[in-house]
């Protein structure tokens, strides 16, 4: 089963997947314990219309999708914190929005739906050399940021007002935040794909939550979940021809169940 | 004369929510050590007033001044120790340690990237110790009880050693043992620590010996530096409205 490591597009895609799934699950801690799980669901599909237009003009696509998921979690910030709009009524418009006019995209072209597809649910064969440099940059980028502002963004989740008070710049790191899920989102488009990220970034916060441990440890067991999730899964995907984002979440699922049977409440 | 300067100078401060006036020009002074209480009726701006003085509002008019400088400016909000209202009502299943959270208290002095120093962590230990939840340090907060969480809450306020403590009705979901263990602590607060105590409270009586100042909010502030003129009964009716009786009761 080791020899599939000697073809280089699985070295990428084990490469990508880890980096993919460490920031997916520290990113996703904060966002699902500010119950603000579905903003991942919506800037992927947000995400896609970055795809769409990037295929649809001879652009990069990854790039695209960066682009239309920052712009898109800045807006979703501001109409939140600005305008005092529910956070699930701004993301429910966002995200059937987004999906609608990916849709009109590509049926205005017509022609890429096999590019799109792996888009859609990611592909061991389609991550690049050229792809394992925007996300090692960008990825970085996202990860320093997250951990430079570590226990901030906890004290946030944990009380907004009382980590307003203490003199944290909170609009600040909000803005922060929504910003690097939303390149962490676009990156991970090429393993996980637009429709499946979600579940990278939510479940493994999810499940290890369930073991009923602090913060720093819930943290760990997440990457820990996430860590393992893409190697079953990407495994699964070069031994059965499986669209590698379904094989990593079917493991979390399973890791999920596990975690619900182990500490049943 | 020793001058002393006020925490809190607040010069006709306004504010409106939604074109609806909430607070009209209150203007008032805090001085250091003071155990000040606020109350008034539900709805008259008590909450919004203390929101104010911290910056989670912001005023429609008039100054604020912290510790002498105008709140524009103000940079030291770990010298405000803050436990909002409902404060013991916390999500049961967030991964948060008590240890973990009377840490946060620090947060604001250590800063980006700074680790936790020896200073921080004998902070949190002492904060820890004073509120008699040392025992629970690696207890999840979603585990413990509403008088627990409580003292949790507050020591994580009392972590950033502030030197004023604002405590906004905290008593929901407490019991009746605990919220006399809680009076009996902020008066050990002001008088041995000599700690500045703002406390929003609708149950005067239980404090009424400890206070040595009263704020009453209903949309307009009064003042009174003679708690014991505020706490009769003829002068709370008046105050509120409505037939007001007060009991007063050593805790």
């Amino acid at each position: 089963m080791l020899e599939m490591l000697d073809y280089p597009f699985m070295q990428r895609a084990f490469i990508a997947g880890l980096m993919i799934a460490v920031l997916a699950s520290v990113g996703g801690s904060f966002i699902v314990l500010r119950r603000y799980s579905l903003l991942s669901e919506t800037l992927a599909h947000v995400s896609l219309v970055g795809v769409s237009v990037g295929l649809l003009f001879g652009m990069s696509p990854l790039w695209m999708a960066v682009v239309a998921s920052l712009v898109a979690s800045w807006m979703i910030e501001y109409l939140r914190s600005m305008h005092g709009m529910y956070s699930d009524s701004v993301l429910a418009i966002f995200l059937s929005g987004s999906l609608a006019l990916a849709i009109v995209i590509v049926s205005l072209a017509g022609s890429f739906n096999a590019s799109l597809f792996s888009y859609l649910f990611g592909s061991i064969l389609s991550v690049s050399v050229e792809d394992l440099w925007v996300m090692g940059i960008f990825g970085s980028i996202a990860m320093a940021l997250l951990l430079a502002f570590f226990k901030e963004l906890y004290f946030i989740a944990f009380d907004e007002d009382v980590a307003r008070a203490g003199g944290i710049r909170v609009a600040m790191l909000n803005f922060m935040l929504v910003s690097v899920i939303a390149v962490i989102i676009a990156l991970s488009i090429r393993v996980v794909g637009t429709l499946l990220i979600g579940a990278l970034m939510v479940i493994p916060p999810v499940a290890a939550i369930r073991f009923g441990m602090g913060f720093y440890p819930t943290t760990l067991l997440s990457i820990a979940i996430a860590l393992i999730s893409v190697v079953i899964g990407l495994s699964a995907s070069y031994l059965f021809s499986l669209p590698s984002g379904a094989a990593i979440v079917l493991c979390l699922l399973v890791i999920f169940i596990i975690a619900l049977v182990i500490n049943r409440r | 004369m020793k001058f002393s300067p006020s925490l809190f100078e607040v010069d006709q401060l306004c504010f409106e929510r939604h074109g609806n006036e909430v607070l009209k020009a209150a203007t008032f002074r805090i001085l250091p050590g003071e155990y000040c209480a606020v109350i008034g009726p539900n709805g008259g701006g008590k909450t919004t007033l203390v929101r104010l003085l911290l910056g989670l509002e912001k005023a429609t008019s008039g100054v604020i001044k912290l510790f002498g400088t105008d709140q524009n400016r103000f940079k030291d909000w770990n010298r405000i120790g803050y436990v909002p209202q409902r404060s013991a009502l916390v999500d049961g299943t967030f991964p948060a340690t008590v240890r973990e959270v009377v840490g946060m208290g620090r947060y604001a002095k250590r800063g980006m990237l700074g680790f936790e120093s020896a200073e921080d962590k004998a902070a949190i230990v002492e904060a820890m110790e004073l509120m008699g939840v040392a025992d629970l340090s690696d207890r999840l907060i979603g585990n413990l009880s509403g008088g627990q969480r409580q003292r949790v809450m507050i020591a994580r306020a009392l972590a950033s050693k502030p030197d004023v403590l604002i405590v906004d009705e905290p008593n929901t979901g407490v019991d009746v043992e605990s919220q006399h263990r809680f009076y009996e602590l902020l008066r050990t607060l002001n008088r041995t620590k000599k700690m500045t105590i703002l406390f929003i409270t609708h149950d005067i009586g239980v404090i009424a010996e400890d206070i040595t100042r009263v704020l009453f909010v209903n949309q307009t502030l009064l003042v009174s530096q003679n708690p014991s003129e505020v706490i009769r009964c003829d002068e709370m009716s008046r105050l509120y409205g409505t037939p007001a009786h007060v009991v007063c009761h050593n805790h």
